[in-house]
């Protein structure tokens, strides 16, 4: 487990908390703006679902230099449950706000939060992120009960999102991932989880906090690590997400490393394991499910398009060692005809990740490899917003199934790469 | 060997004939029910290893008893079948492992259950 990423301070708090039933944590850095909201949802859900728990939030800050944690003391600890028509809980609400130690990143937030309610003996525990807007007090039981009712492991949310948002899930994390473990989660880096204390501990003794892990690959992580190890999963629909969303062609570059670095080094970990699965299964969705519509939108297409053929002439050559003769010289022709309607087809997208998935496990400079397929990203999201710019979020999503087969029927292909790699 | 056994779901009685003939054929043993709000008793007392789903029944819609099945059975494969493609957009519909428009060419069928025969996680 290595050191500790709770200090002095929360520990002490922790002490004389001493144990608990529930822990909800809530990771933030600047979020001043939105971490009231999240924490006063949380707290009148767990008044509502949970009014005799002895529940704790926890607020992991990774050193904000904004309000956020006065922000979170002030709505954690105002009673307000009468102005929502609730209940004041049995047992007060223990509320901490802590700055974690360790590399800044969501994951070390995350780590603080697992030692905290391993340290309180919980039964329960989930994580939210503290940018949502969409969040309502009925989240809590979505993404508890499933644990404390139905004895599932892990609860990943099941959201309606607009079609050009969360590309990094849609293209690599939800297809590669599928095809990889056999099972169908459709938001595996959603960033709002429930799980239970016996995986709460599995987490906490994995060896892997000194990684990308620590960082933005800390929800594929989560998602994989209860995968692989059989936990039973579930999906509860929680509406609309509604959150701090990013234009795909800004911003995204460290997410997109830290995610995909984890993806590929997690298949090292677990080699012997994907290589076995055929095909995917379904995971149960939960939840009352109703008519909801994610906020629209902007992409700047141009933008991707242009990183897409400036990433080609500037990493042609990592390209022709990366890729099999194929697999690039078909790549060269999308990146010829590449105008404002480029065309990349899904099944050179699925064979791109997988070459690279192989590449990535004997590259000496991991960053720079994934750094190079950014623009190769870039211009397939840019192709799937021209195939989908007519169709609404549904259609959509049958594009994104399509994807998935693909990923899965081309599985053969990546294995024969990756046992050639290894020989 | 055992047969793979298929519970077939559908208040249709010409579709559970149809289904019956077709999947026996290849090789498979097939049961029939037209009333779904006697699936999960036949569930536990058969143990299928596929069910064939319906959607639009009158006393229970299959989108409904796909979530009492999974709710039990957390692994156990389910085809949903409807005549609307429409149901797609039906978010539930995706704890299926597939889903199939009707139609009187059942290989698309066929398919999907050898597929489902062949997953192995």
């Amino acid at each position: 487990m290595g050191k500790s990423a709770l200090n002095d301070e929360a520990l002490e708090i922790l002490n004389t908390i001493a144990r608990a039933d529930i822990l909800v944590g809530i990771p933030s850095y600047n979020n001043e703006k939105t971490i009231g909201h999240v924490a006063e949802a949380i707290k009148l859900g767990l008044a509502k679902y949970y009014p005799t728990a002895k529940a704790v939030l926890f607020n992991s800050d990774g050193g904000s230099d904004d309000q956020t944690r006065m922000v979170f003391e002030r709505i954690a600890r105002t009673n307000s449950y009468d102005t929502f028509f609730i209940k004041e809980p049995q047992f007060p609400l223990k509320t901490v706000s802590s700055q974690y130690i360790g590399i800044p990143g969501k994951g070390s937030a995350f780590k603080a939060i697992f030692e905290a309610a391993q340290m309180l003996g919980v039964k329960a525990c989930a994580v939210l992120d503290s940018d949502l807007r969409s969040i309502t007090p009925e989240w809590i039981q979505l993404l508890l009960e499933p644990v404390l009712a139905k004895g599932y492991g892990y609860v990943c949310p099941f959201y309606r999102r607009y079609k050009y948002d969360g590309t990094i899930t849609n293209s690599i994390a939800y297809p590669f991932t599928r095809a990889l473990y056999g099972r169908r989660v459709r938001q595996p880096i959603g960033g709002d989880f429930g799980f239970s204390g016996k995986l709460l501990k599995l987490y906490l003794n994995q060896d892997a906090w000194d990684t990308d892990v620590t960082r933005f690959g800390i929800d594929i992580w989560m998602t994989t690590t209860a995968i692989v190890n059989g936990f039973k999963i579930c999906q509860s629909f929680m509406g609309a997400k509604i959150h701090d969303v990013k234009d795909p062609g800004a911003d995204l570059g460290p997410m997109f490393i830290q995610v995909v670095g984890t993806i590929f080094s997690l298949m090292s970990t677990y080699g012997s394991h994907w290589q076995k699965v055929v095909g995917s299964r379904p995971t149960a969705i939960l939840g009352f499910q109703s008519e909801t519509a994610p906020k629209p939108l902007n992409v700047n297409v141009s933008r991707m398009i242009t990183k897409f053929t400036e990433g080609i002439s500037s990493h042609k050559s990592s390209y022709q060692q990366i890729f099999s003769e194929q697999v690039f010289t078909k790549l060269m022709e999308v990146a010829e005809m590449s105008g404002d309607n480029i065309d990349f087809p899904k099944t050179l997208w699925a064979k791109v990740v997988f070459d690279y998935a192989v590449f990535y496990q004997t590259a000496q400079d991991h960053q720079r490899v994934l750094q190079s397929l950014i623009p190769l990203y870039y211009g397939f999201i840019s192709s799937f917003v021209h195939e989908t710019e007519n169709l609404d979020d549904y259609q959509a999503e049958e594009i994104i199934e399509e994807l998935c087969q693909i990923y899965e029927d081309s599985k053969p292909y990546l294995i024969e790469q990756w046992q050639q790699n290894k020989s | 060997m055992k047969k793979k056994k298929i519970l077939s779901i559908d208040d249709e009685e010409n579709i559970r004939l149809l289904l019956s003939c077709e999947l026996e054929d290849e090789g498979y043993e097939v049961i029939s029910l037209g009333n779904p709000l006697q699936a999960m008793k036949m569930i536990e007392d058969e143990q299928p290893d596929i069910i064939i789903l319906d959607i639009k029944m009158p006393q229970l819609s299959g989108i409904e008893l796909l979530k009492m099945i999974r709710d039990k059975y957390y692994d156990l494969p389910v085809i949903l079948l409807s005549a609307y493609s429409t149901f797609k957009r039906d978010v539930a519909a995706m704890a299926s492992d597939y889903y199939v428009v009707k139609s009187a060419d059942l290989n698309e069928l066929k398919k999907l259950i050898k597929k489902i025969f062949k997953t192995h996680l």
